[in-house]
């Protein structure tokens, strides 16, 4: 009896790790809504096409996700699609996945060894380096329009363990610092709200204790810069008088745009990266050669073009 | 300085033995970090962390900033009311922050309204029947969830004879799973206006200190709350004493369990969105504004009370980095800190009065 229990235990177990032919990938949240519609767009075009993907979710834990892409490489899958938790170690994912001769596809964040990866293995996504930089630009000019010269404004940053985070903070300075800014910009305070809108809500209205004139916030997400808007509204904030702008174009943020409260957002393709990345593996799984960096662009978006997105993600 | 009181079971009055309640301590240590604040904003910025300093506003103190600093506890504040309740009978609720997520949203599938700006509703979970419903309906669905974890808990801890921490520990991954599968990960967003009400302006504010005036009544002038600190003492003597143990701990979980699932309804409704991140380490939140509030984790110590200076501690800090404008890195190593510091210094009073 126990062993006819084993038996069948081993059976299924077996069931479960051979999934060969089909394509495994690894995302490393799936409570994040970005990355929600990112995975969306990879099964959606999975589905279109008839291949088989198996989606794992790597809990934001590095040391999670190189056992997922292990256990995919031993499942005998015929390419693996990783979003990196952390870009910092992709090195030793890239390895397992060369040393079994499976093609790896990167996407939406630039591995640190992007520029040494092996033939059949590539990468996806958009340049973070665009992202708040175009709304960021856009933000200058509408300050320009508004006949002012000199703006204080409070930003609001990702988590700050997080690449995008980072890099989102640091375009801003680098906005300014080439002068691409159309007024003189000066940053009252700025901290982390960790992406959450919550979060967010809390740290605007400490910071409107403090009573400081500003004229704007910049938020790395919209998500923080909806918190923002809900404290300054809560604080009866002309919404008029200043300038917002997030990064994402997610449904919530369209709608606080459609209202007359969030001015400027980002569009940032994640169905199509999602979708490239797919294309990608299949293709390198058939032996074709692809283009190793494929960059999906960012796109600006204002309450102008703001009808185009609604129906995006 | 034995005396003989001692003897006859410290029924006669010992002057030697009269301690302040517990609680004033805790309030002390918030209106000692309160001042710490203020005499560091007035060197370092020139400003005051409570008094108002704009010309443009006539008040005394900045009303602004009281206000923010009871709100930003508030949510996790309704939390740890549950909690406090679970540690005093000698539990540990770590499944709250999860039950928050889970619960923020089907709760918020259920108060969706079904335009948007003239457009269908862009995150809808249901079809058009579900949509614009009384607000009443997501508020039960919510507790409903909440009553249901709590359930299960207790139920797991009462009659397995599982430990509290694991008992919660797989309900913490049960409903963070749960969270993310019931919408694939998307958020759920577009709430009706009477469901948005709910977590608007200061409402969370009172709901907390309603509840929380509520449970303290209860905690000190019910069967329920003797009940609670008899079990957190002494277990067994509490069987002995005919109090149905298991039954009671069931009731305490359930009522933990309603407590986050209500926190949630208010969060959801405060964001006017429910994400399956919603709630992440809240658990631990709560559990800290308990503990630094003078709970004891042994069980059988602690108040509502406590608990509540506890959080307001935990508010003042986040509004007080703000101010000074300090990273948040230091705010988290501070947070920590303050915990753990918390607790030493209330073992040392422990021993203290044990020798004493």
């Amino acid at each position: 009896m126990k062993k006819t229990l084993m038996i069948a235990g081993f059976a299924s177990l077996m069931a479960t790790t051979a999934m060969a032919d089909g394509i495994g990938v690894s995302m490393a949240l799936f409570d994040d809504n970005f990355l929600t519609v990112l995975r969306n767009g990879i099964q959606k075009t999975a589905d279109e096409t008839g291949l088989s993907v198996q989606i794992e979710d790597a809990q934001n834990d590095v040391a999670k996700q190189l056992d997922q892409i292990n256990n995919f490489i031993a499942s005998g899958v015929s390419a693996i699609i990783v979003n990196p938790v952390d870009t910092s170690a992709t090195q030793a994912m890239t390895d397992a996945a060369a040393a079994a001769n499976i093609p790896l596809v990167y996407v939406n964040r630039q591995p640190i060894n992007v520029d040494t990866l092996p033939d059949n293995q590539a990468f996806v996504a958009s340049n973070e380096v665009e992202s708040s930089s175009q709304g960021f630009i856009e933000q200058c000019n509408q300050w320009a329009a508004a006949g002012k010269t000199e703006v204080s404004v409070y930003v609001m940053q990702g988590e700050l363990s997080n690449q995008a985070a980072v890099q989102r903070t640091q375009n801003y300075t680098d906005v300014i610092d080439a002068g691409k800014c159309a007024v003189k910009v000066t940053v009252i305070d700025q901290q982390t709200a960790n992406w959450s809108r919550d979060q967010a809500q809390s740290l605007m209205t400490n910071w409107l204790s403090s009573g400081a004139p500003f004229d704007g916030v910049l938020a790395n997400n919209d998500e923080m810069a909806l918190g923002a808007i809900q404290a300054m509204k809560a604080a009866n904030i002309d919404m008029a008088s200043v300038i917002i702008s997030g990064v994402d174009a997610t449904q919530d943020a369209l709608a606080s745009m459609q209202a007359g409260e969030l001015d400027i957002t980002v569009f940032q393709n994640a169905a199509a990266q999602g979708g490239g990345a797919l294309d990608a593996a299949v293709k390198l799984a058939a032996g074709e050669a692809v283009e190793q960096k494929v960059y999906v662009p960012f796109e600006l978006v204002t309450p102008a073009n703001l009808a185009n997105y609604l129906a995006k993600n | 300085m034995a005396k003989s009181s001692h003897g006859i079971g410290g029924l006669a009055y010992d002057p030697a033995k009269r301690t302040r309640a517990p609680e004033w301590n805790v309030f002390t240590a918030l209106v000692l970090i309160v001042a710490a604040f203020e005499i560091l904003g007035r060197v370092f910025l020139g400003d005051s962390f409570l008094f108002n300093t704009r010309d443009n506003v006539d008040t005394l103190f900045n009303e602004q900033r009281l206000q923010i600093i009871i709100l930003q506890v508030s949510i996790v504040g309704i939390i740890s009311l549950g909690v406090t309740q679970v540690i005093i009978t000698g539990g540990i609720d770590l499944s709250s922050g999860s039950i928050v997520g889970a619960t923020a949203m089907v709760a918020m599938s259920f108060a969706q309204v079904a335009m948007v700006n003239g457009n269908p509703n862009p995150k809808a979970i249901f079809g058009p029947e579900f949509m614009d419903l009384p607000v009443i309906v997501p508020v039960l669905v919510g507790l409903a969830m909440g009553l249901a974890a709590g359930l299960i808990n207790g139920a797991l801890i009462a009659y397995t004879r599982i430990p509290p921490f694991i008992a919660t520990l797989g309900m913490m991954v049960t409903a963070r799973g749960m969270a993310k599968w019931w919408s694939k990960g998307n958020p759920i967003s577009f709430p009706t206006e009477g469901y948005a009400s709910i977590g608007q302006g200061l409402i969370p504010v009172f709901i907390f200190i309603g509840l929380a005036l509520l449970f303290h009544l209860i905690m000190t002038y019910t069967k329920y709350g003797k009940h609670c600190y008899a079990i957190g003492s002494n277990e067994q003597a509490a069987r002995m004493a005919g109090i149905n143990v298991a039954g009671h701990k069931v009731l305490v979980y359930t009522i933990a369990g309603m407590l986050a699932a209500f926190a949630a309804v208010v969060l959801s409704s405060k964001n006017l969105t429910a994400q399956a991140g919603m709630g992440v380490m809240y658990e631990l939140d709560a559990i800290a504004m308990a503990v630094i509030g003078g709970v004891s984790l042994q069980g059988g110590r602690g108040s509502i009370i406590g608990t509540v200076i506890g959080a307001l501690i935990f508010g003042v800090i986040i509004s007080g980095f703000t101010f000074l404008k300090l990273d948040a890195y230091y705010q988290e190593m501070v947070k920590g800190a303050i915990i753990v510091g918390a607790v030493v210094l209330d073992q040392w009073r422990q021993n203290k009065r044990g020798r004493g």
